[in-house]
């Protein structure tokens, strides 16, 4: 289990994350929302270990009730937008993290090439970034953020760059993939029926300071979720965000 | 083929410009000693070419060693500023304001004190090619975007890591770019260096040449030194064609 103890995150001028605690179990997916600006993003990149310049941050994670110094190869992260590096072809990119923490070329690239025809990416190893759909590309970015040996991702709003068809059909993707490789799952995003969808339980944000103000979980089985019997929920979650606009 | 759609308009204005030249000296009767016509400049340079392929190895010489070094002189000096901030926070100001030194003004200054040897003319080279690099360098590192830094970062990444796989592939078209201006520079200065003070070289061509009356020669051997770049221009885009395949096609999104 992954624990972040009393997160508080500072600008020069504004505290703009106060006291934020909360856990992450291994194969579960934790929803993270709130509206712009509330600091969900903060919290995610603080534990990703690229806080931006400028801003303070006091708290702690902890793994098992060991405590982690950020970064931490504990951890995967996937940014916003898939910033996969448009000079390194998919299978070069797909290989970067593993490389990056010391494995191989060779080695890394015998990891990660097998796994393309499950990613939806078969033949694409040797082209380039810019010769893929948007929803390819992303693929791509979540199987470099997978390969890598953490056991738990913070995925910030990965699928919000794509159009609504290709969004639904990564969820789904994401799901299966996750089912494949268990992890535990932070993810950061804006939509109600997506967090429904996808996450066990959901964190809810408030801004001004951004603080949790619920944990809401979501106990329907991810197959036997339909409108009707998450209807409740997305009321109590849009209701929750709503009272936080007024 | 594109390059020769392209080209064609280029050289169709060129051959215009040429013929306009050689018709004015011809009607006009200027005298060869003020202007002489495009036709008697290449019949000058054809029967000078041994004496000006002498002087042009000569200038080809000073200009590779100068323009090498420099290269290597502005990585070495970004990489220095770009990991330590202060430093680089303190000479930038400085490093624009140079821009506005005239530094080729500076070669009397070299011959003074180095004298007529290879030396002063290849530190001139690498004074006037030296800034343009080091800014476009520094220019490039400042590019990154914070999506692939902090990406690398994440995956445990040192700065040193950030910079080899990410920094240096960024700011590589501005590189080329400087390289470019440098290159364009490199036989100028060359040029001047050997206008202050040298025994061999194009600029000492020209000086003779010219204080013979020899326009002819002048303009050969101007016309030799705007080809000498262009050669460099052109061996730089092919160094830049066989070796950045994968940086082709635009930019892409920046994270």
């Amino acid at each position: 289990m992954l624990r972040v103890e009393g997160l508080t995150i500072r600008s020069e001028d504004r505290l703009l994350v106060s006291d934020v605690s909360f856990a992450l179990e291994e194969g579960r997916i934790t929803c993270l929302i709130g509206q712009s600006g509330c600091g969900k993003s903060s919290v995610v990149k603080w534990l990703s270990g690229v806080l931006p310049d400028g801003l303070v941050a006091e708290g702690a994670a902890h793994l098992d009730d060991e405590r982690l110094s950020l970064p931490t190869p504990a951890v995967a992260y996937q940014p916003q937008q898939d910033s996969l590096f448009p000079w390194l072809t998919i299978g070069e990119n797909a290989a970067l993290g593993l490389e990056v923490r010391g494995m191989s070329r060779s080695e890394a690239r015998a990891r990660v090439l097998p796994l393309l025809e499950a990613f939806g990416l078969g033949g694409q190893a040797a082209r380039f970034p810019r010769e893929l759909s948007g929803g390819m590309r992303q693929r791509a970015a979540f199987l470099r953020t997978i390969v890598q040996p953490g056991r738990f991702l913070l995925l910030d709003e990965p699928f919000s760059a794509l159009d609504a068809v290709t969004r639904l059909g990564m969820q789904t993707w994401l799901c299966d993939r996750l089912r494949e490789t268990p992890r535990g799952v932070l993810m950061v995003t804006h939509d109600l029926y997506e967090a429904t969808q996808l996450a066990d339980r959901v964190l809810v944000m408030a801004a001004r300071p951004g603080r949790i103000v619920a944990d809401i979980p979501i106990t329907p089985p991810r197959a036997a979720r339909t409108e009707a019997n998450l209807a409740e929920i997305r009321t109590v979650l849009r209701s929750l965000l709503m009272e936080e606009m007024t | 083929m594109p390059f020769i759609r392209h080209a064609i308009p280029t050289l169709l204005i060129a051959a215009v410009l040429l013929l306009a030249w050689q018709g004015y000296c011809r009607l006009a009767e200027v005298s060869p000693l003020v202007l002489p016509a495009p036709s008697d400049v290449l019949a000058a340079l054809w029967t000078d070419r041994a004496r000006l392929a002498l002087h042009l190895l000569a200038t080809v010489k000073v200009t590779l060693i100068g323009f090498s070094l420099s290269v290597v002189f502005a990585f070495v000096t970004s990489v220095v500023l770009h990991f330590t901030p202060w430093l680089r926070r303190g000479a930038m100001p400085l490093l624009v304001a140079s821009q506005t030194i005239p530094i080729v003004a500076l070669a009397p200054l070299m011959v003074l004190w180095f004298g007529f040897g290879l030396l002063p003319k290849v530190l001139l080279v690498i004074l006037v090619t030296f800034f343009p690099m080091l800014l476009s360098l520094l220019s490039g590192y400042g590019r990154l975007p914070a999506a692939y830094r902090d990406q690398l970062i994440s995956m445990g990444a040192g700065r040193l890591t950030v910079f080899r796989r990410a920094t240096l592939p960024v700011a590589r078209p501005l590189f080329l770019a400087g390289l470019r201006i440098s290159a364009t520079y490199a036989v100028v200065a060359t040029i001047f260096a050997e206008y202050a003070g040298a025994r061999q070289g194009l600029g000492i061509y020209i000086l003779s040449a010219k204080n013979n009356f020899r326009a002819d020669l002048v303009l050969a051997a101007v016309a030799v030194s705007a080809a000498l770049t262009l050669l460099l221009l052109g061996l730089l885009q092919v160094a830049d064609r066989l070796t950045g395949r994968r940086f082709r096609g635009g930019d892409d999104v920046a994270g």
